[in-house]
């Protein structure tokens, strides 16, 4: 009671200051009044290798946090969209792998890990320099080749950069070595930071993974090795590209777990069981996400020649990480379906607002095409294409 | 490009000056032949700062009817030709890669599984070392293996493979075994929007091993028979296939197979004042020049297509270079240690 008087005052008080301030308080004071504070979910079991406990199988969901990831997720997916719609209209060039599907394995890893601890992954990487702190104005601007864009336009979709965040890689499989050396940082330096390494279901048959498992392994190095299955390489299937398909179990002597990775409950408590037991010390762990995504593997693949109409939309309506995630926290009034519509629009206007941005930046400027290649103290001369065009390269 | 040095007269002096001129005002010419990109004038307005995409015209060969009738082709259809005639042919021959099974990404395979069926026609897992490595064994043991590798930029991790396992198998073994009937292609160079790992052109790397053999061509005519001679020849090979020439370039070619003899350059044109020497996409590139330079300056340009980088057909870029007495060399690869400072270093001893 006590309680709520002290924030009814303060509503008021807050009301009569700022005007925008009026919904916000009036939301609190719903908050308050109409909904659940938190609430706990049964969610599913997840296999292991090599382990005697596991993820627990409840979670508990605050209103708090229901919020967030249902506001980031919506806003990787429609980031995605808009992505999609700049593509076709050939604001977006170059390559373009959208991650739409997957939001609950970026928002899940998210969930249960520290912004101090460190990511690295392959080429679908937007959802993750989005969870990993960038506006979304950045990235699309990264997209369009601006130099408001996070890599200043040289980089494009396939190599966005943030803190802690090392990309975005175009070469498959060659980034989970890296991820190995990133966690052999992290012992070395003592900060008790974990590095979790991504790659893909077609990735998982490169050799230098198999390299990296032996290094991490045998140097205990706090290391979560992750694999986004979202059942095709490219256009292939993983029966028709892997001889075994439970990717959790090909680490082998590493102990592995396999994830729901469409519910980003599920996702966060096994992130959180594998980030405890590479902080304390016992070595790798492998974990397998089991998503989808609903795109081709890129821009140029209608993503419907190696799969059904059927299956996509079937996953849409069964399995949707949002819908999933919407569901449970209306049908346990955590929230109101008002309330979700409401940041839905908000989400789209900063959408709207990023594109905009992503399409009147000016490209960055051509004599910076040559800079960042060495890290030099005075600047040198590179040539161009032919004799007569030089570029200067500072870094 | 790498101009090289020869003793300077006066009037090779104007000559270069000439050529360079053309090459100048060619590089001027705007992007808009492959259409959309914007070009942006720099601030400094010189029009040689100019952004543009990959800008070519293909020449196409005039009807080659000796190896009997002909048909139209783009690149990757004359290639789709040359493997159908190698599967039909030789009965060990099986060709493996990523994604081949379907087509392959630029369908160059389209077809072939249905006909050959799916032992002879197959796909691999995403591992481009496993793929060569495994290629060498089918080929040491007597088959012909076709290996795909998706795009050149994806072949570093196969390159211990194919320099320490396939170049030096025969050498190793006293000529015991040999993994001659190893043919690896890889779609290569520039697409205009290919940037870090879909436009790379890694020949030089390559060109420093021997008992390798690379190849590379300007046209489906000519894709289809050095493919054929790669596929019949008893060494491991490398055959890049320029990308943007897939769909781009549109000739005759034989339906039945034909065979282009490796290690030998062709001259397109002859000349008197200056040699160009180019292969695979930027040979269209230089008989624009060397028009551009008759055109405009009066000088007379030799065209060299080298077609084969590894071995390379010394004897006729050199005496081309002995009647003209210069030489200029044009590639998409990065500059330093390209394959043109190779050649010039070659011709100037």
């Amino acid at each position: 009671m006590r309680k709520m008087l002290a924030i009814v005052s303060r509503v008021l008080t807050g009301a009569s200051q700022k005007p925008g301030a009026a919904s916000e308080a009036g939301r609190v004071l719903l908050a308050a009044r109409n909904f659940a504070n938190d609430a706990s979910f049964d969610i599913k079991k997840c296999d292991v290798h090599r382990l005697e406990d596991e993820p627990p199988t409840t979670a508990v969901l605050t209103r708090e946090e229901g919020l967030k990831y249902y506001k980031i997720m919506q806003t990787v997916r429609r980031m995605e969209l808009k992505a999609d719609q700049l593509y076709k209209q050939k604001i977006i060039r170059g390559f373009c792998h959208l991650y739409d599907g997957q939001e609950a394995c970026c928002m899940g890893l998210e969930a249960g890990i520290n912004p101090t601890d460190h990511v690295i992954t392959a080429y679908r990487a937007h959802g993750f320099t989005y969870t990993r702190g960038l506006p979304v104005r950045e990235i699309l601007a990264e997209l369009t080749g601006r130099r408001g864009g996070c890599a200043k336009g040289k980089g494009g979709s396939m190599h966005m950069y943030a803190k802690n965040f090392y990309g975005g890689n175009g070469i498959v499989g060659a980034q989970v070595p890296l991820g190995a050396g990133i966690a052999l940082a992290c012992k070395y330096n003592g900060k008790d930071e974990i590095c979790l390494t991504l790659y893909g279901d077609g990735a998982a048959n490169q050799g230098q993974i198999f390299e990296a498992y032996n290094m991490a392994a045998l140097w205990k190095l706090p290391c979560i090795f992750i694999c986004e299955n979202n059942r095709y390489g490219m256009g292939t299937s993983v029966e028709r590209a892997a001889a075994s398909t439970d990717y959790y179990k090909r680490g082998d002597f590493i102990p592995g777990i396999r994830v729901d990775g469409m519910d980003v409950l599920c996702v966060r408590e096994a992130t959180k069981f594998a980030a405890a037991y590479c902080r304390s010390g016992k070595g790798p762990m492998l974990m397998e996400l089991q998503t989808y995504r609903y795109h081709g593997h890129s821009m140029s693949d209608p993503g419907v020649s190696y799969r059904t109409r059927e299956e996509i939309q079937e996953v849409r309506s069964k399995s949707d990480p949002i819908m999933l995630l919407k569901d449970r926290m209306v049908n346990n009034n955590l929230a109101s379906v008002e309330e979700l519509k409401e940041i839905d629009v908000e989400v789209r206007k900063e959408i709207e607002d990023a594109a905009q941005f992503a399409t009147a930046d000016p490209e960055p400027p051509l004599e910076e095409l040559g800079y960042h290649i060495y890290s030099r103290e005075p600047p040198f001369e590179v040539r161009g294409a032919n004799q007569w065009i030089k570029y200067k390269s500072v870094s | 490009m790498a101009a090289a040095a020869v003793a300077s007269t006066a009037r090779w002096g104007r000559v270069r000056a000439g050529v360079m001129e053309a090459a100048r005002l060619r590089c001027q010419r705007g992007g808009s032949r492959l259409g959309r990109l914007s070009v942006l004038p720099s601030a400094a307005g010189d029009v040689a700062q100019w952004r543009h995409v990959a800008h070519f015209t293909f020449h196409p060969d005039p009807e080659n009817r000796q190896y009997g009738q002909t048909q139209k082709m783009n690149l990757f259809q004359s290639i789709t030709s040359a493997l159908d005639n190698s599967l039909a042919k030789d009965p060990t021959a099986v060709i493996f890669g990523e994604d081949v099974a379907f087509g392959g990404v630029f369908r160059c395979t389209v077809g072939l599984r249905d006909k050959y069926g799916k032992d002879r026609v197959f796909n691999t897992p995403l591992c481009e070392q496993g793929i060569v490595g495994f290629g060498i064994g089918v080929a040491v043991n007597g088959a012909t293996a076709i290996a795909e590798i998706q795009f050149a930029d994806y072949i570093f991790p196969a390159f211990d493979q194919i320099v320490n396992e396939a170049a030096k198998y025969r050498y190793r073994s006293g000529d015991l075994f040999n993994c001659g009937g190893l043919t690896i292609r890889a779609p290569w160079g520039c697409v205009g929007h290919g940037a870090l790992y879909h436009s790379q052109c890694p020949e030089a790397f390559f060109a420093h091993c021997p008992g390798i053999k690379i190849v590379v061509p300007r046209s489906p005519f000519q894709a289809k028979g050095l493919l054929l001679s790669c596929i019949e020849d008893k060494n491991p090979c490398i055959f890049f296939e320029p990308k943007i020439l897939y769909r781009a370039a549109v000739e005759q070619v034989p339906v039945e197979p034909y065979y282009i003899p490796l290690s030998q350059a062709e001259v397109l044109q002859e000349g008197s004042d200056v040699t160009l020497v180019a292969w695979g996409t930027q040979v269209h590139v230089i008989r624009e020049v060397a028009s551009m330079a008759q055109e405009k300056l009066g000088v007379s340009c030799e065209v060299i297509d080298l077609k084969t980088i590894l071995p390379w057909d010394i004897d006729t870029v050199c005496k081309s270079v002995a009647k003209t007495g210069r030489l200029m060399i044009s590639h998409e690869a990065p500059l330093t240690g390209g394959f043109a400072s190779e050649i010039s270093s070659t011709v100037q001893v």
